[in-house]
């Protein structure tokens, strides 16, 4: 059965981006997958994510890229080559993997694009010596954006941006977990939760409450819940199939969205503060997660969501998912969690057969 | 670790294996240069069977290592000094995927990691070992259990996902040693990290190992590894001479007990005699291509099942290849390790390896060592497995021919998996790279 779809008012990625610029913000593009929001707030500086972006024709990227490397770099290169990101002021590039490593690494070396490139390097552990170097990275961050902006945001300043992203996560995780409640689609729902990758805190709080506050009193239903896992629920078009296919995304671990659930770090000092919020985000093995870690957080979403089954959408060519897959699709099945693997390319549109077997997975489980 | 097990230990490895070695070694060298190898190239070098020796008593000491000491398994680029020192046998896997390859299994043992649902698409090392460890399948009769684990990320992030899987399987405990890519240049705060997790790892280690740390031996073995990675730059650089004494391909052959065996007393010894039996090749004009014409670099890993044909089919047209920087980068950071300071030098030193260093490092220490060995092009091996040495070598190739008139040519490929490689192809893209070298 389908929800009340009340399409819900999101305002457009390139009108943000434009606002935001017309009072004199600048914008940084930032790939995939982990950053400090709050850092880029307090110098005045919207970060917007670029994850891939998907249905382009990334045929440019040939010229830099060989054919075995991810959709996502391939694209945001073939997006920067094609001008795409010329309305950011910089570019940020986390350290996610080898194939981001290597795009930054080309990025700085050879294509040296009109504006700055600024990798982060994100540690794999949460001991705490992780912390105190990412804390040192970011403090590291922070002096090249103070060059680039000759602003220096006060400690206070910086704080009260960390406090509004906090903000911004709480609601970004009550619209996950209320999920059911909320009188939208799961194309929409998925718009609503995406649009944190690049609307400012203030104005991503809003848009939550006012789903929020029509949160309830809609039919439960009774579609079949299934768990998410991948990098990027792209083409989003998918999120349709899935909907008519009598699918609903119970719960996520998608890289851009339950991954990054952060819950807010403790500190009273701000750059130990944002370190701290990342790397005790959920588990996610760009962060360097064990297997285990992750296996029980996707059972514990499995059993707390209700999901029947899980369908692991991965990009081809990523190694950090491909790692973990078989191990953690066995321990699924151990515990009587049904899966199913899904291999897309951002750049192409769903292949038949694998909607096809996206139905016959939920028909099994339903 | 019982006494029978001591007892068939020291049976095994001490008496016959070591017997059995050593006259195997014998033979070879009485029989002397009577190999298969092509008219166009010069007989192995005398010290081939010596390598071979040290191989197979390294995977035959491996095979007993459970009944006496205590093994971690470790990632190639990994600082292992402080194990060596705890008295670990250190076995390297990618070291193992690599003789899998040479000896052609790769792909059937491949194949048992793919049947356990891991993809193609990922690093073929990584399916080598986790294939060898789910079926027991190895050239090397029986690789030892892992009481420990250690992963750095000096060389890729794939390193930690494979260990992890390793980790997950084995129930071992896995000690990571996270080193921040190094885009341009080496943070204060990055060198810091390494150091700090370097001290950290001591105490995990040490209790896998029931034993204390002794400094002097960290020392001593860090001594030790240096001298090593000294005498083996030493080697690679006299290939400045004309003719070239040795090849890459010899260097790809040769290299394996600088990776393994580093911090060893005999490897410094090994490396001693290499590098006297180079020079008398030397002193006497004797070249690895008998004719050489055309002197070419090599990037990346080497493609572990087609050495002899790349080389025979480079011999004839009088083409050697005499440098790579896969070979380079276990000699380069000779000059950071100092024994006197184990960790600090340990921290700076594993930061910097190639592969940890930006695509724009990687195309400078290319035209670096082109200028140095005389070089006249390069084949850039574009390792499917491998991302993080192939991704920019489109742009490194393109620069090489147009900003040192270098032709360059990107040869598709995979370093161990041999279906990713098409002998048809690559020999019709060789062929028409040797017309453009004019040979
Ligand atoms: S899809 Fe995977 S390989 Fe590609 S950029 Fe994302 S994490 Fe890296
Ligand atoms: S990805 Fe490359 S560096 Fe990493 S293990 Fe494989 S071959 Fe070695």
């Amino acid at each position: 059965m389908s929800t009340p779809n009340d399409a819900v008012s999101i305002p457009r990625r390139a009108e943000v981006i434009r606002e935001f610029k017309g009072r004199g913000g600048r914008v940084a593009a930032v790939l995939p997958i982990h950053y400090p929001r709050a850092l880029f707030r307090a110098f005045d500086i919207l970060p917007v994510e670029v994850w891939g972006p998907p249905k382009i024709d990334a045929s440019s990227a040939a010229t830099h890229l060989q054919p075995y490397i991810c959709s996502i770099a391939r694209n945001a290169l073939a997006f920067v080559l094609g001008g795409g990101l010329d309305v950011a002021d910089l570019i940020i590039v986390p350290h996610t993997c080898d194939s981001l490593q290597g795009l930054a690494s080309v990025l700085i070396d050879f294509i040296t694009p009109a504006r700055p490139v600024y990798p982060i390097y994100l540690p794999r552990g949460n001991r705490p010596s992780d912390l105190t170097f990412l804390a040192s990275e970011l403090r590291s961050l922070s002096n090249r954006l103070e060059q680039l902006t000759a602003y220096t945001p006060s400690e206070t300043r910086l704080m009260e941006c960390i406090e509004q992203e906090e903000a911004a996560d709480r609601w970004l995780a009550d619209l996950h977990q209320r999920r059911t409640e909320l009188p939208l689609s799961q194309y929409d729902l998925y718009r609503v939760l995406r649009s944190r990758e690049f609307l400012p805190a203030d104005r991503l709080c809003a848009l939550a409450e006012t789903i929020i506050a029509r949160a309830g009193g809609y039919p439960r239903r009774d579609d079949i819940p299934v768990l998410m896992s991948g990098i990027v629920p792209e083409p989003m078009e998918m999120l349709r199939s899935l909907e008519k296919m009598g699918g609903r995304v119970a719960s996520d671990d998608f890289a851009c969205c339950g991954r990054r659930l952060y819950p807010a770090g403790r500190s009273s000092e701000p750059f130990v503060r944002m370190a701290e919020s990342i790397i005790q985000g959920p588990p996610d093995p760009m962060r360097g997660c064990s297997i285990q870690d992750r296996l029980a957080h996707l059972a514990r979403l499995a059993g707390t969501s209700g999901a029947r089954g899980v369908v692991f959408y991965t990009i081809k060519f990523c190694e950090p998912e491909l790692f973990q897959l078989p191990a953690l699709r066995t321990g699924l099945q151990e515990i009587g969690v049904r899966t199913l693997n899904l291999e897309v390319d951002l750049s192409d549109p769903l292949s038949q057969s694998a909607l096809t077997r996206l139905e016959a997975f939920l028909e099994m489980i339903g | 670790m019982s006494i029978g097990g001591l007892v068939s230990y020291h049976w095994n490895v001490n008496v016959f294996g070591k017997v059995a070695l050593r006259g195997r070694r014998w033979r070879a060298e009485l029989r002397g240069n009577r190999s298969r190898r092509s008219s166009d190239l010069a007989p192995p070098l005398r010290i081939t069977p010596r390598t071979k020796e040290l191989i197979f008593s390294h995977y035959l000491q491996g095979r007993y290592a459970n009944l006496r000491r205590k093994v971690a398994w470790v990632t190639s680029g990994a600082p292992v000094e402080f194990l060596r020192a705890l008295d670990f046998f250190v076995l390297y896997p990618e070291n193992h995927a690599a003789v899998c390859g040479t000896t052609r299994v790769a792909e059937e043992i491949c194949g048992e990691a793919e049947k356990a649902g891991y993809s193609r698409d990922i690093c073929s090392y990584a399916r080598t070992d986790i294939g060898s460890v789910l079926s027991g399948r190895t050239p090397a009769g029986r690789l030892p259990r892992p009481d420990l684990l250690v992963a750095c990320t000096n060389i890729c992030q794939t390193v930690l996902f494979w260990y992890q899987v390793l980790a997950d399987r084995l129930k071992v405990p896995l000690i990571l040693i996270d080193t921040p890519f190094i885009y341009s240049e080496a943070q204060e705060h990055a060198i810091e990290y390494v150091r700090r997790q370097l001290e950290e790892s001591v105490p995990v280690a040490e209790q896998v190992a029931k034993q204390s740390l002794d400094e002097r031996r960290l020392r001593d073995v860090t001594r030790h590894s240096r001298d090593a990675v000294e005498l083996w730059m030493q080697i690679l650089d006299r290939a400045v001479h004309r003719p070239a004494p040795i090849s890459a391909f010899d260097q790809f052959i040769h290299m394996a007990p600088v990776v393994e065996m580093r911090g060893e007393a005999y490897t410094v010894d090994f490396y001693s005699r290499m590098l006297k039996e180079v020079d008398d090749r030397v002193a006497g004009g004797v070249g690895a291509v008998r004719n050489e014409k055309k002197r070419l670099l090599w990037d990346n890993l080497p493609i572990w099942y087609r050495l002899r044909y790349l080389a025979e089919l480079l011999g004839r047209r009088g083409v050697a290849l005499i440098a790579s920087t896969y070979t380079n980068a276990w000699g380069e950071l000779a000059p950071m390790i100092d024994p006197e300071r184990p960790f600090e030098s340990a921290a700076r030193t594993y930061l910097h390896p190639i592969l940890n260093r930006g695509t724009g490092h990687k195309l400078a220490t290319m035209k670096r060592l082109a200028e140095r060995y005389g070089i006249d092009g390069v084949i850039l091996h574009s390792d499917r497995s491998c991302k993080p040495y192939s991704i920019g070598q489109v742009d490194q190739c393109a620069r090489l021919a147009r900003e040192c008139g270098l032709p360059s040519l990107l040869l598709e490929a995979d370093h161990s998996d041999p279906r990713a490689f098409s002998e048809e192809q690559a020999a019709n893209r060789l062929g028409a790279y040797l017309e453009l070298l004019g040979v």
